[in-house]
């Protein structure tokens, strides 16, 4: 029998605005990447980026999202396949960045980096949800699956396109707040694909073991905590930088 | 004295050395030998040149922002300064005779000092800069007024887009106007843009009966657009002036 799912629509509402956070300040790192002068600095925005997007944007906003959704049951969540998540967004975002951060930003290099991006995307919301432990089972509807990975696809390039092809305020704004959709967008696309049958109270293997929500909420407000910071860091830097150019 | 070697990219090799000849015999600099080779990036001319130390400077920033120098090294000769192309950097000098350029007088160049003088001034007080170029157009000869003007539009162009719009990728030229050389020129002047071509209006520089200034604007969109567009190369073309009678100044921007 299927289960019914409510929400908390401030955790839904909060975890946008964590998307939207990452995404901004994992972007605006992003588009410094054309200006790295050696490999060494190159690596380490796109180190950095990736970091802000994937472990910020995505994964931080994925559990929040799932914090904020309620099927009646407890909910404990496998380390092994939590890390993985967190390490296939990370990747992915770096795969992206790295397409997208060199040479003339073309539509071919914008589909693959787009693609590369939207698949991360829906890779750790997928994984993150062969993480959940509980007593019922996860079925999915593949149209709106699809739909998922296509909205996740279509929003990271045009996110992408705005942050690297634009200037001013819509670049770095405007970007954000489209990469937010994609992220928030894939993942309740792909809520909507899921459906919750109790398998009658038989908890999983490691469920003694899995992580609680308190524990990622622990997490979640670490990683948010250290984007905020980031993005300190990037306004003074930048402000720094702009002060010392010589005409 | 001082020998210097340099080496400069440029995208093709059609009257490279005439024109860079030029600003090297302008600079009171002797050239003593040169090697022109072609490669998958371009034209590669290198350069052994002698003169006064205390032009060596001028030289170096006049070919540095040279239009025709895609890239360019200098360095003292002997010194490890400069990679060499390939063997024999430099060809015996009886080859030289036909291919240095007759020298131009010093009055169709910049000046520099002044350009040099005023550029602080600029960027303390972006974008109300009118002041002090008024003040430069004034402080120069009238034969060095339009190359001067050019020269300060250039650095300020360049700064600009490192401080404002150097964060994003490399656009094509289309896109470079329309989203940076546009809002850019805005800061400084009332303008209208149609494709390639941005209009002027009421330029403070350019009033009716006096010369024109519009070298400023070219200068400027020059050095704005040739760093934000891939290839990295950008023309301006001056149609029209109001110092000349026009309605407005009209200049064409292209690759």
């Amino acid at each position: 029998m299927s289960m019914q799912i409510d929400y908390n629509w401030l955790l839904v509402l909060l975890s946008y605005v964590v998307s939207v956070l990452g995404s901004f300040t994992a972007l605006q790192l992003a588009v410094a990447i054309p200006l790295a002068a050696t490999q060494r600095q190159k690596t380490a925005a796109v180190a950095m980026a990736s970091g802000a997007m994937g472990l910020g944007a995505i994964w931080s906003m994925h559990f929040i999202a799932m914090l904020a959704c309620d099927n009646g049951m407890e909910v404990r969540y496998d380390p092994s396949l939590t890390a993985l998540s967190a390490l296939v967004a990370f990747a992915a975002c770096a795969s992206g960045l790295m397409l997208v951060g060199h040479g003339r930003f073309g539509w071919l290099r914008l589909l693959a980096a787009g693609t590369c991006m939207g698949l991360g995307v829906a890779s750790m919301h997928y994984i993150g949800m062969a993480a959940m432990l509980m007593a019922a089972e996860i079925h999915y509807d593949l149209h709106w699956v699809a739909a998922s990975v296509a909205v996740a696809i279509v929003a990271s390039m045009a996110a992408l396109w705005l942050a690297f092809n634009l200037r001013g305020r819509l670049q770095m704004i405007g970007s954000a707040l489209v990469m937010g959709v994609a992220v928030c967008g894939m993942h309740y696309t792909g809520m909507t694909a899921a459906s919750f049958e109790s398998n009658g109270g038989q908890l999983p293997d490691g469920y003694a073991s899995g992580l609680r929500g308190d524990n990622l909420g622990l997490t979640i407000f670490v990683i948010v905590a250290t984007l905020l910071v980031l993005m300190l860091l990037l306004h003074y830097w930048r402000y720094r930088y702009r002060s010392r150019i010589s005409i | 004295m001082v020998e210097l070697e340099i080496q400069v990219l440029s995208d093709r090799r059609e009257g490279l050395l005439v024109e860079l000849g030029r600003v090297v015999v302008a600079n009171n600099f002797s050239l003593l030998r040169q090697r022109l080779t072609q490669d998958s990036r371009g034209a590669r001319l290198s350069m052994l040149v002698r003169g006064p130390v205390e032009q060596r400077f001028v030289l170096e920033e006049m070919l540095g922002t040279h239009n025709r120098v895609l890239s360019f090294e200098a360095a003292l000769a002997g010194e490890a300064g400069i990679a060499p192309t390939g063997a024999g950097m430099f060809p015996a000098p009886a080859d030289l005779e036909a291919a240095t350029p007759a020298p131009l007088p010093p009055a169709s160049l910049p000046d520099v000092s002044q350009v040099e003088h005023i550029l602080p001034k600029l960027a303390q007080d972006y974008p109300q800069i009118y002041p002090w170029l008024v003040a430069l157009e004034n402080s120069v000869d009238d034969k060095v007024r339009e190359s001067s003007l050019m020269l300060a539009g250039r650095r300020t162009g360049a700064w600009v887009y490192k401080r404002d719009y150097a964060l994003g990728s490399k656009l094509g030229l289309a896109e470079a106007i329309r989203r940076i050389g546009v809002p850019a020129l805005r800061q400084l002047a009332d303008i209208e843009h149609h494709g390639v071509h941005v209009h002027i209006l009421n330029s403070p520089l350019c009033t009716p009966g006096t010369q024109s200034g519009c070298k400023f604007y070219g200068g400027y969109l020059e050095g704005l657009l040739g760093a934000s567009v891939e290839p990295k190369k950008v023309f301006v073309r001056h149609l029209g002036c109001r110092g000349t009678g026009a309605a407005f100044c009209s200049l064409e921007i292209s690759h």
